[in-house]
């Protein structure tokens, strides 16, 4: 076996090896969708730079049904080609900016594929909240 | 080597030890969070908690927000009352740990209340139960006989197992009915967890 075809197998089993934990996700949609979403503005506060680097907020929008519980919904993107494990809470807060507890506050863990994009839906516990949190935690069991 | 070495050895070698027996002390961990400890062949408290948010999230989204429940309860709130809650599983599970999430939440929405004294297995609270008896005996206060809606459920299991590698999954099934006995809401959520089986010690 001459130098470059141990060269050549060697590459070829690095690049089997790196990409055995790379299956990305290939999606179809409509080009003008018939909906139109709330988009609402939002702050991020990133402490964790290797999750935001991984795991990115696209978007969240916000509705009220005729119940008046507020619905928000996030669009969440995994940014490599790797499949990734993270949780997510919501925190609800009411119109003076104290938060509502309740038994529905409690971390959820997620998996997303390579490049895949998922949404992740909230509903505030009661018609008094106004407000909320999203927090993304790293590193979820 | 000399005695006063040999000495401070013993000392932090004694220091080391009763320290390694200091590190079984309990931590106490956030229940809501994920720090919590989670295997396979059982249903631990992340598998509740992720599985009431499910319930209470799609109650409250595709029924109670659509403003449509309107009850006998005070100001017009829904009664509910708990029905069968069946655990199909290998493992004995107390199911008020899923249910009362969901009590708890609804009750938090201030447009259902929950009839304690109504029950399967005799009342929740023989007490209250006592009281509204008089009551409605007596007459002296409007007191609602039936509920207006009936939470049910079931606790489903699947497991199976390929080389040392094992699944566990749990289907938690719910549904909401009214007195005519039509289900205006259901839903499904399912967990699945895996691991490696532990090797086998002599």
């Amino acid at each position: 076996m001459n130098s470059n075809t141990v060269r050549a197998l060697a590459t070829a089993t690095l690049m089997a090896l790196l990409g055995a934990g790379c299956q990305t996700v290939n999606t179809t949609e409509t080009a003008q969708p018939a909906f139109q979403r709330n988009l609402v503005s939002e702050k991020r506060v990133i402490t964790d730079a290797s999750l935001a680097r991984k795991v990115q907020i696209l978007g969240v929008n916000v509705s009220d049904g005729p119940g008046g519980f507020l619905k928000v919904q996030a669009e969440v993107q995994n940014t490599t080609r790797r499949y990734q494990r993270f949780a997510y809470k919501w925190e609800w807060f009411d119109k003076d900016g104290n938060l509502v507890e309740g038994p529905s506050s409690v971390s959820i863990i997620r998996q997303v594929e390579g490049k895949e994009s998922l949404f992740i839906n909230g509903v505030a516990p009661n018609p008094s909240v106004r407000d909320y949190r999203l927090k993304l935690y790293e590193n979820a069991r | 080597m000399n005695r006063p070495l040999v000495s401070t050895a013993l000392v932090v070698a004694t220091a080391a030890l009763l320290g390694g027996c200091a590190s079984s002390q309990a931590t106490y961990v956030d229940p809501a969070s994920t720090r919590t400890l989670s295997n396979v062949g059982e249903i631990n408290v992340q598998d509740w908690n992720m599985a009431a948010e499910s319930m209470i999230n799609s109650l409250i989204a595709k029924h109670i927000n659509s403003g449509s429940v309107k009850g006998s309860g005070p100001d017009g709130r829904a009664v509910l009352a708990i029905s069968r809650i069946v655990n199909n599983t290998s493992i004995q599970v107390d199911t008020d740990m899923l249910v009362k999430k969901i009590r708890v939440a609804l009750l938090g929405t201030g447009k259902v209340v929950v009839d304690i004294t109504a029950g399967l297995g005799g009342p929740e609270d023989p007490l209250a139960a006592e009281a509204k008896r008089e009551q409605q005996f007596l007459g002296t206060q409007k007191v609602s006989g039936r509920p207006d809606y009936t939470l049910s459920g079931k606790i489903i299991e699947n497991r199976t197992r390929q080389g040392n590698q094992r699944e566990s999954t749990y289907v938690f099934q719910m549904a909401l009915a009214t007195r005519d006995g039509l289900a205006v809401w259901e839903d499904e959520k399912t967990i699945t967890k895996q691991g490696k089986r532990a090797p086998v010690s002599w």
